[in-house]
């Protein structure tokens, strides 16, 4: 919320590019961030002590994936989809099917089962955006429910509760080789997935998302096809999950319905999103990181007991009461309040003052442009009223 | 399907569809006054259903007595749901943050539910459980009967409540128009507030007429959630009426389809007709211009 004491100095185009919580550190530091983590993701699999590890490794950058896919969807639009583990068990089942039916490639069945989510996306993505945010929400969650009823009972084509064995694409390699790879895999995937987000949080199309996210009815009323945008924002989010689905099943190789249509899959996913920040690049990446490694070292100390749900339903629950904008906008705020305060008086240069009185005028009084909501980037309406008060003040 | 079998599914039909049509009241009444999706609507539902079993345990009277205690615990809790959590999220996003702080409390309960009577399956036994009667040759439980009737005096109960009294016109006018509301002087919070209590009330009513019928296990909740959101898509978002009557339509066909399909594939029918809904008239069936815009 902008406020009097609220004294970061915002440039423009930091906060027209960037949507998230407003926090930006100086460049080398985003940069040496970026390089460190890099590195650290991508020496993982020579650092850790044992298999068991590396393949823990493994389910985390699965996440991960999962975890970025659905911001595409629930970090641009802000529409909520609990039922993401709907296009997950699809992309593997998918995959599964593809190879023991049709004796396919694996990876060949890999692309063909995104592409497949993709296609069978359309009519759910246009049936779950007939309404604003409720409906979305029950079509979501529904579009899982009948899955996995689905998926249960056809016994006959999907294995129903047997589960279906999916044959490994390397089938020569050792274990801890075959989680290397698959490692691999998954963080080239992420990799893939973050360019996409990187390149649409800077498009167009990204802006007409976010417009969406902050009013939906001034954004229709400014020309943005929002159905047309929320629809491929959708498509894109269940193709990545799907395409994150399939490579879960090429790697573990044994599915069952339970888990991979498994409700509980779906809140895992926007809670590692908005913890770690859905409208944030690495936000969601963070987020599988924290969640992920508590949810193996839970398995491994406690097992499969009702704790974990109790664990997920109070993280769940504090994530969304307190900080729905998940970690790093929350440490910003933290660092921005111990770190070194900047002066009260804002050195705004006569020309920049007289410059804004004129474009002030030049709107008719109307005063400073209401923010379309209160998420939204808030130095653009708040820091560019306050000067002036200031500064007329020391007049 | 003969003369009898069909009558026999029916008359189920009928049953089920009473027993759907209070649970998902419930849910409607939160969307109208709050515009919220409850997830943890169905989770409440089965919490009621344990509480009444474990009355039954430990006091071996039966378990409709435990409502005694559930219904006004239950309506303090929708109360306190309302103005301690809802109200703290931000206007903006309420729908969307509201759907995982309920879906949050929805997994509280199955896991709270979970380590504190594990996750075998449990089921009242009464000296009346297994009592049928005749009625025009369909075989009826007696359970069956008196959890449609609990519904349906619960909800004639509601639709008074919301049609005759001052509160209930206050309600109204909530659900209507919340702005609109105020400025006549109705304090919606309030309103809204006591809205939740009396759906979360009718979650312990038919949690506990769920009870006496059923196998209930923790995560049994999912398998409700869905037929119930469906059922307020096709009725209406916010409309009582609407949802009653799309509750029985569905309970009804799926106990036609029940016959022929078995129980897996009959409930798809909840999802079929969601998905039906929302291309052909996604404002609902039933339902007034409320749920256009949601």
């Amino acid at each position: 919320m902008p406020n009097a004491s609220d004294t970061e100095e915002r440039t423009v185009e930091g906060t027209a590019g960037r949507s998230a919580g407003g926090f930006t550190p100086p460049g080398w530091v985003r940069n040496a961030t970026l390089v460190v983590g890099a590195a650290l993701v991508l020496l993982f699999p020579e650092l850790v002590p044992n298999a068991y590890v590396l393949s823990a490794g493994v389910i985390v950058a699965c996440y991960a994936c999962t975890a970025t896919a659905w911001s595409f969807m629930g970090g641009f639009t802000g529409y909520v989809s609990l039922g993401h583990a709907a296009f997950f068990g699809l992309g593997a089942y998918g995959t599964g099917l593809l190879i023991r039916d049709l004796s396919l490639q694996p990876f060949l069945a890999w692309l063909l089962a995104g592409l497949i989510v993709l296609v069978v996306t359309v009519p759910v993505g246009i049936a779950a955006l007939r309404v604003r945010g409720a409906s979305f929400v029950i079509v979501s969650i529904s579009f899982v429910l009948i899955l996995l009823l689905v998926f249960q009972a056809w016994e006959d084509f999907t294995g129903g509760a047997n589960g279906l064995n999916v044959p490994r694409p390397f089938a020569d390699l050792y274990r801890p080789d075959h989680h290397r790879i698959f490692y691999y895999l998954f963080v080239a995937l992420l990799a893939v997935m973050l360019l996409t987000w990187w390149v649409i949080d800077r498009s167009r199309f990204g802006a007409g998302l976010k417009a969406v996210r902050e009013d939906e009815d001034k954004a229709e009323a400014l020309g943005v096809p929002t159905r047309d945008y929320k629809l491929a924002a959708y498509l894109i989010s269940a193709t990545f999950t799907a395409l994150a689905g399939g490579l879960y099943a090429l790697w573990f190789g044994d599915l069952d319905p339970i888990f991979q249509f498994s409700i509980l899959l779906g809140a895992y996913m926007v809670l590692m999103a908005l913890l770690g920040g859905a409208r944030n690049l690495f936000g969601p990446l963070v987020g599988a990181v924290v969640v992920g490694t508590a949810l193996e070292y839970f398995k491994l100390e406690f097992g499969d007991t009702q704790l974990h749900l109790v664990t997920t339903a109070a993280l769940l629950g504090i994530v969304v009461l307190f900080m729905p904008d998940g970690i790093i906008p929350a440490a910003g705020a933290l660092l921005r309040r111990l770190g070194p305060r900047q002066a009260s008086i804002r050195e705004v240069t006569a020309e920049e003052l007289l410059a804004r009185n004129e474009r002030r005028a030049a709107a008719g009084g109307a005063g400073a442009p209401e923010g379309a909501s209160r998420d939204a980037p808030d130095g653009a309406s708040g820091g560019a009223g306050e000067p002036d008060s200031e500064s007329e003040g020391g007049r | 399907m003969d003369g009898t079998l069909l009558f026999q599914s029916l008359v189920l039909g009928v049953l089920l569809g009473g027993l759907y049509a209070i649970l998902a009241a419930g849910l409607t009444l939160y969307f109208g006054v709050m515009r919220v999706v409850m997830i943890a609507h169905a989770a409440f539902v089965i919490l009621a259903a344990y509480l009444a079993w474990y009355f039954h345990r430990e006091t071996g009277l039966d378990p409709l007595f435990s409502m005694v205690f559930t219904v006004p615990l239950f309506f303090g809790i929708g109360v306190l749901i309302q103005r301690v959590l809802i109200t703290r999220l931000r206007p903006a996003t309420l729908t969307m943050m509201s759907v995982l702080l309920t879906f949050a409390v929805a997994l509280l309960i199955e896991g709270l539910l979970g380590l504190a009577w594990s996750g075998t399956q449990r089921r009242v036994q009464l000296s009346y459980s297994g009592s049928n009667f005749e009625f025009f040759g369909a075989r009826i439980a007696v359970v069956k009967l008196i959890a449609f009737g609990l519904a349906a005096v619960s909800l004639a109960l509601l639709f008074l409540l919301l049609k005759k009294t001052r509160f209930g016109l206050a309600l109204r006018a909530t659900i209507q128009h919340r702005e609109a509301a105020q400025l006549v002087g109705i304090r919606t919070d309030r309103v809204a507030g006591v809205g939740f209590g009396i759906g979360l009330a009718t979650a312990a009513i038919g949690g506990t007429a769920l009870s006496l019928d059923a196998t209930i296990y923790p995560s049994l909740h999912w398998s409700w959630i869905g037929p119930l959101m469906a059922i307020i898509v096709v009725g209406g978002l916010g409309s009582i009426p609407g949802t009653a009557i799309a509750a029985l339509v569905l309970g009804i066909g799926q106990s036609l389809l029940q016959v022929e399909l078995g129980t897996t594939w009959a409930q798809t029918l909840f999802y079929i007709a969601l998905f039906v809904t929302l291309m052909l008239r996604p404002q609902g069936f039933f339902g007034g211009r409320l749920a256009q815009r949601f």
